[in-house]
């Protein structure tokens, strides 16, 4: 039979199957649809993170914060210190002010709680943006020592501190995501294929009869492989649609600037297809398994 | 056309449904298979459609050796093969055009096509009328009618008919026996399997008897409205059929071989 037309009658039968067993399906379809959104999620957000810490590894910054009492000579010489390496692009002066600002852009919800401390809660700073080379100097080390042994410097922060610390957490995140999200499609397409089975019962006189007047194994079987993956296909959209959702309410009301990164080129075709073929080959899988040991067979015949 | 050389089934743990039989059928032949309840007909119509495997023996069906065909070439055979039973086994959520073109449409007809051979069946059975109708629209001799078609949509040379009229009243049993004589005379195979004796003295033709799993009974019968009368180079008697079986299988070399059992 020519295999557009095949394919077409199997949507077809699949179609009306997923209709008459619409509670079956609907089942299946919440929960593919449901490790899609948490799976989905925590992909998402850990592949966000990454590329940003990816490319936060290539532009190290390190901030001298400045004691209070520090004179302008010192804080000239400690520039100075600070541009010297060849690796070292710039070096930024931050005021008390400019800190407070940055701080309220990227932790909107604490601003209140500065209202009353307002600009003295901040320290002023000098900034050295590093080129991507400075990582592997061997001269970064020394360079760092005698810029935190400078008298007028109170501490000093370096990004590649805290960077290894969120690398080591979203390793951690990006695991037990990827765990809870392969656990919750598993159960899926476990559901999947019960439900495919459950249909296929439900069919199982109407096989014989197919059998009888001479369908091959293929035009008997292709309606439940098409039914599975329509319910793969439909899990991903609401899966998808429900990612969405939950990206809209996060956002609403959230001006961070953490939250727009996690959620980041959610508005893909990539990330739509992504999770379609996901849900389809779920689905596909769940109706292979379910029909695996010749289940449609009537009572063990043949 | 068809061929059972010592056949026997046995079902696991059960005695012997068919034991030894042997016999032979000819193109265009019309048949009746008889025996009570139990007797073993429609185990030897299933072996013919490759529902069942013989545990014992050899059938040929058109000189293929059912029992040694690979399953993905049973539907094939199948094709050959029109199947009507007591119970019509229509798809029941499928109109009467639906069931009735199922296999042109797995065969790969266009619709056009499927809709010609599909309304000619119908037309056959004199239901051309109820295309749209649905199984459960149709009284009981209607949805044989249907089952027939269905049977010969595909120009079938043999046709196996499981109690075709069990389900039905006399009336519409004979309407159904008839249906299938003029099939018979348009040169298709017929095995008839039915219990109803009156129906046998009715028609008269080649009868069978089956009794407990053996053949006891190979004989013509005369009918009140005569036999169907075999196709040019058709029906072949008892004594001929089981003889020249026997000659086809010594000559072959093949003696009861011994099919896997399902």
């Amino acid at each position: 039979m020519n295999l557009g037309r095949a394919l077409l009658y199997f949507l077809r039968e699949a179609s009306i199957s997923l209709v008459r067993s619409w509670k079956a399906s609907a089942v299946a379809v919440l929960t593919i649809a449901m490790s899609l959104l948490v799976g989905g999620f925590f992909v998402l957000a850990t592949s966000n993170i990454s590329r940003r810490v990816a490319e936060w590894s290539t532009q190290l910054r390190v901030a001298a914060y400045l004691t209070k009492d520090s004179e302008a000579a010192e804080r000239a010489e400690l520039e100075r210190l600070m541009a010297g390496p060849d690796w070292v692009l710039r070096v930024e002066t931050v005021s008390a002010a400019e800190a407070l600002e940055r701080f309220s852009a990227s932790f909107p919800s604490l601003r209140d709680v500065l209202a009353d401390t307002g600009v003295e809660a901040f320290a002023p700073s000098l900034e050295a943006v590093l080129a991507p080379q400075a990582a592997a100097s061997r001269d970064l080390e020394g360079w760092l020592s005698e810029v935190r042994a400078h008298s007028s410097v109170a501490w000093v922060d370096d990004d590649r501190e805290w960077l290894a610390r969120l690398s080591a957490i979203l390793r951690l995140v990006r695991s037990a995501g990827l765990a809870i999200g392969a656990g919750l499609l598993a159960a899926a397409t476990l559901t999947i294929a019960s439900v495919v089975r459950l249909t296929a019962y439900l069919y199982v006189e109407e096989i014989a009869v197919m059998r009888m007047v001479g369908a091959t194994e293929f035009f008997i079987r292709g309606p439940f492989y098409v039914e599975g993956c329509l319910q793969g296909l439909l899990g991903a959209v609401f899966g998808y649609a429900g990612l969405q959702t939950v990206a809209w309410m996060m956002l609403r009301n959230d001006q961070s600037l953490w939250l727009p990164l996690i959620f980041e080129g959610l508005v893909t075709w990539r990330s739509a297809a992504l999770l379609a073929g996901v849900g389809a080959a779920a689905g596909l899988l769940g109706a292979v398994l379910s029909l695996r040991r010749e289940s449609l067979r009537v009572e063990g015949r043949e | 056309m068809i061929e059972f050389y010592s056949v026997t089934k046995r079902y696991p743990g059960g005695q012997a449904a068919l034991d030894g039989v042997s016999f032979r059928l000819a193109a265009g032949e019309f048949v009746f298979l008889t025996g009570s309840s139990g007797a073993g007909k429609t185990t030897l119509l299933r072996l013919i459609y490759r529902e069942e495997l013989p545990s014992d023996g050899q059938i040929l069906v058109n000189g293929r050796n059912v029992a040694e065909l690979p399953l993905r070439k049973v539907p094939y055979l199948r094709r050959s093969i029109g199947v009507v039973f007591q119970d019509f086994r229509l798809i029941p959520r499928k109109t009467v055009f639906e069931n009735v073109s199922y296999l042109p449409r797995i065969l790969g007809a266009s619709p056009r096509r499927q809709r010609e051979v599909a309304f000619d069946a119908l037309r056959q059975v004199g239901l051309a009328h109820r295309l749209s109708a649905f199984p459960r629209q149709l009284s009981g001799g209607e949805q044989q009618r249907v089952a027939v078609a269905r049977a010969l949509v595909n120009q079938p040379e043999i046709l196996l008919a499981d109690e075709p009229t069990g389900n039905l009243d006399p009336d519409l049993g004979l309407e159904i026996l008839k249906l299938l004589v003029t099939i018979q005379r348009r040169g298709t195979t017929v095995f008839l399997a039915t219990h109803d004796r009156q129906t046998i003295e009715h028609f008269g033709g080649r009868l069978l008897v089956l009794d407990r799993g053996r053949l006891i009974e190979d004989r013509r019968v005369e009918g009140r409205e005569g036999p169907p009368e075999a196709v040019p180079g058709g029906a072949v008697g008892i004594a001929q059929g089981v003889a020249a079986s026997r000659g086809v299988v010594a000559s072959r070399g093949v003696v009861a071989s011994r099919g896997t059992a399902g």
